[in-house]
């Protein structure tokens, strides 16, 4: 605490800052806290008095995208694209990681990135064709297994380019003590690299459940109203259900759960992850 | 099992055998485990661009057959092509330059060491990751031209109500601000990065030289940034000409194709006109697009920036 003080601001100083504060929480953060509020208001109240912090608060907008939106299915269905997702890209692309790193493989990292900067639909397309060819619209498990593969087009490219400054920080000294040792490639990645990396798997995981629970594109066109996530339903709804904008703060809310709480708790990976690449 | 037990109780056993290669030990051997990576890449990677450029060459009726290059004569005289292309460079124009200068002031907030700067992080992180679906929702209540908060900031200042996102002149600046809301905060996440590991000695070095805060932030500091900053600038760039998610929940593309991008179009293209074959022409320029920008961008960063 008394390391850092002379660089921490004390006294007059911090009153331009707080200023400053004030101002971008008001333009960046009080809409979100506005479609909390919302989400927790009857939408004649929003509509007949947008401001009045007096209204009641209930719990009736979740209630109805309950009951009558079969909204725990669609829960679900996003915890498991989303978490499956997630960890197919881990599996698979900690060990690719690895090998750009010690193989120097830069055309295998261009190739993350060509995935990475490919718009969407160039992949959604074929698949699409691909979906209704084998019946995956009328396939529940199907569409499960075409959703969460879709999915790992998102999450694979991330995983490696979130993972390649922590394996190149590994030193090659550690594993050739352990080659001397006799361990081999796959002994030496997952007793050496794998657990010094830790810290990028974290950031790693999170990130990719995130930019995978907020991939709406894929699900709009490959999923059937079993198997469709959150995102996705919550957009149908636009334009039937306009007037009833608690209902559809209550659903925004929903969808935003893991990302209000992920800020809160996994804040310093978070930002390890988003500002990774850009800052050393 | 056993040769595990065994090579822990013998160590310092002959290491493997050296080949003639000047590839490094901890090299050898390691490819096998990116193999599942490749085949995956290959599968949904490789293969469904590949298909796409066999779709863009391919009739969209049944029996087409292949009708080469058709599909990209379509397009240069396709005159809603040339729209999206003209709407797709204004968001990322003035998106790009608008959110770049707030996220500079935002960032240098963010680098501040003061108490409660946690919180505020924490804070300035949400517009970031929350999903651009629920963004879209909560803009479409802002917007809304009867109970909106935007036509009621308007009017705490005797500006008429305003049909944000039903009038072509108005809307694409609806989007320009609900994408400065969802993005500068993770220009100033980045920015805020980078400023915080800037070297000391180039700031003290110009105050011994008389340089006042302004002239240090302007000619010391932003040149010493510029290397993460071009970065950000980077990502928001390949984001900004696919740009499709918000847009998509808000207009569709709508008043009057006013916000219609090229990928908005790509994508109404396949699933809204059912053309695939254009669809897939649509996508692979605009892929061209990124790339080529994308390039560009780089080749100036290089030769513009400086290492230290």
């Amino acid at each position: 605490m008394s390391t850092d003080s002379a660089r921490v601001m004390t006294g007059k100083r911090l009153v331009p800052v707080y200023l400053g504060y004030a101002v971008a929480l008001l333009v960046f953060f009080s809409p979100i806290v506005f479609m909390v509020w919302s989400a927790f208001r009857d939408s004649i109240d929003i509509s007949s008095s947008p401001f009045n912090l007096g209204s009641g608060l209930s719990l009736d907008n979740f209630e109805k995208v309950f009951s009558e939106f079969n909204f725990l299915r669609y829960t679900i269905n996003s915890l498991l694209i989303a978490g499956a997702s997630t960890l197919i890209g881990l599996v698979i692309g900690a060990p690719a990681a690895y090998v750009v790193v010690r193989r120097k493989w830069r055309s295998l990292a261009f190739f993350m990135l060509v995935a990475r900067m490919a718009p969407g639909i160039m992949f959604l397309l074929p698949i699409f064709v691909l979906s209704v060819s084998l019946g995956a619209p009328s396939n529940t498990a199907l569409n499960y297994a075409l959703l969460i593969l879709a999915h790992v087009i998102v999450t694979l490219p991330l995983c490696v380019w979130l993972l390649v400054p922590y394996f190149e920080a590994v030193p090659e000294s550690i594993e050739e003590s352990a080659m001397v040792d006799g361990a081999n490639v796959l002994r030496r990645f997952r007793q050496i690299a794998l657990p010094l990396v830790a810290p990028g798997l974290a950031v790693s995981v999170i990130l990719s459940f995130i930019f995978s629970w907020n991939y709406f594109l894929f699900a709009l066109a490959l999923a059937n109203s079993d198997t469709i996530p959150l995102p996705a339903i919550a957009f149908s709804f636009i334009g039937e259900g306009q007037s009833d904008y608690g209902g559809l703060m209550a659903a925004s809310t929903l969808i935003s759960l893991p990302a209000l709480i992920l800020a809160v708790a996994a804040q310093k990976w978070l930002v390890r992850g988003l500002t990774g690449g850009a800052v050393k | 099992m056993s040769t595990d037990v065994k090579n822990r109780l013998t160590p310092a056993k002959v290491p493997p055998p050296v080949r003639s290669s000047a590839m490094p030990f901890v090299s050898r051997g390691v490819w096998p485990l990116a193999l599942p990576a490749i085949v995956i890449s290959l599968v949904l990677v490789a293969l469904p661009i590949i298909w796409t450029f066999i779709l863009a060459g391919s009739s969209s009726r049944p029996n087409g057959g292949f009708i080469g290059l058709a599909n990209f004569e379509k397009l240069f005289s396709d005159a809603l092509f040339w729209d999206s292309l003209r709407i797709t460079m204004f968001f990322f124009v003035v998106c790009l330059i608008v959110e770049t200068i707030l996220g500079l002031g935002l960032g240098y907030l963010l680098s501040l060491d003061v108490p409660g700067r946690k919180i505020f992080q924490a804070a300035m992180l949400v517009p970031a990751i929350v999903a651009s679906v629920a963004v879209g929702l909560l803009w479409l209540l802002i917007f809304d031209p009867s109970l909106g908060i935007a036509n009621a900031l308007l009017g705490t200042i005797g500006i008429d109500p305003v049909v944000w996102l039903g009038d072509p002149k108005i809307a694409p600046w609806a989007i320009v601000i609900v994408d400065i809301w969802q993005w500068t905060p993770f220009m100033a996440l980045i920015i805020g990065a980078g400023i915080r590991s800037l070297p000391a000695e180039p700031f003290e070095a110009a105050a011994i030289d008389g340089a006042t805060g302004w002239r240090k932030a302007i000619f010391v500091g932003l040149p010493l940034l510029a290397p993460v900053l071009t970065v950000a600038m980077l990502l928001r760039t390949v984001d900004l000409i696919r740009f499709f998610d918000t847009v998509y929940v808000m207009t569709q593309g709508g008043p009057v194709n006013s916000t219609n991008t090229l990928n908005v179009y790509g994508y109404r293209a396949a699933f809204i006109d059912q053309d695939p074959g254009y669809a897939a022409t649509l996508q692979i320029t605009l892929f061209a697009i990124v790339i080529i920008v994308a390039a560009l961008f780089t080749a100036a960063r290089r030769r513009f920036t400086i290492e230290y």
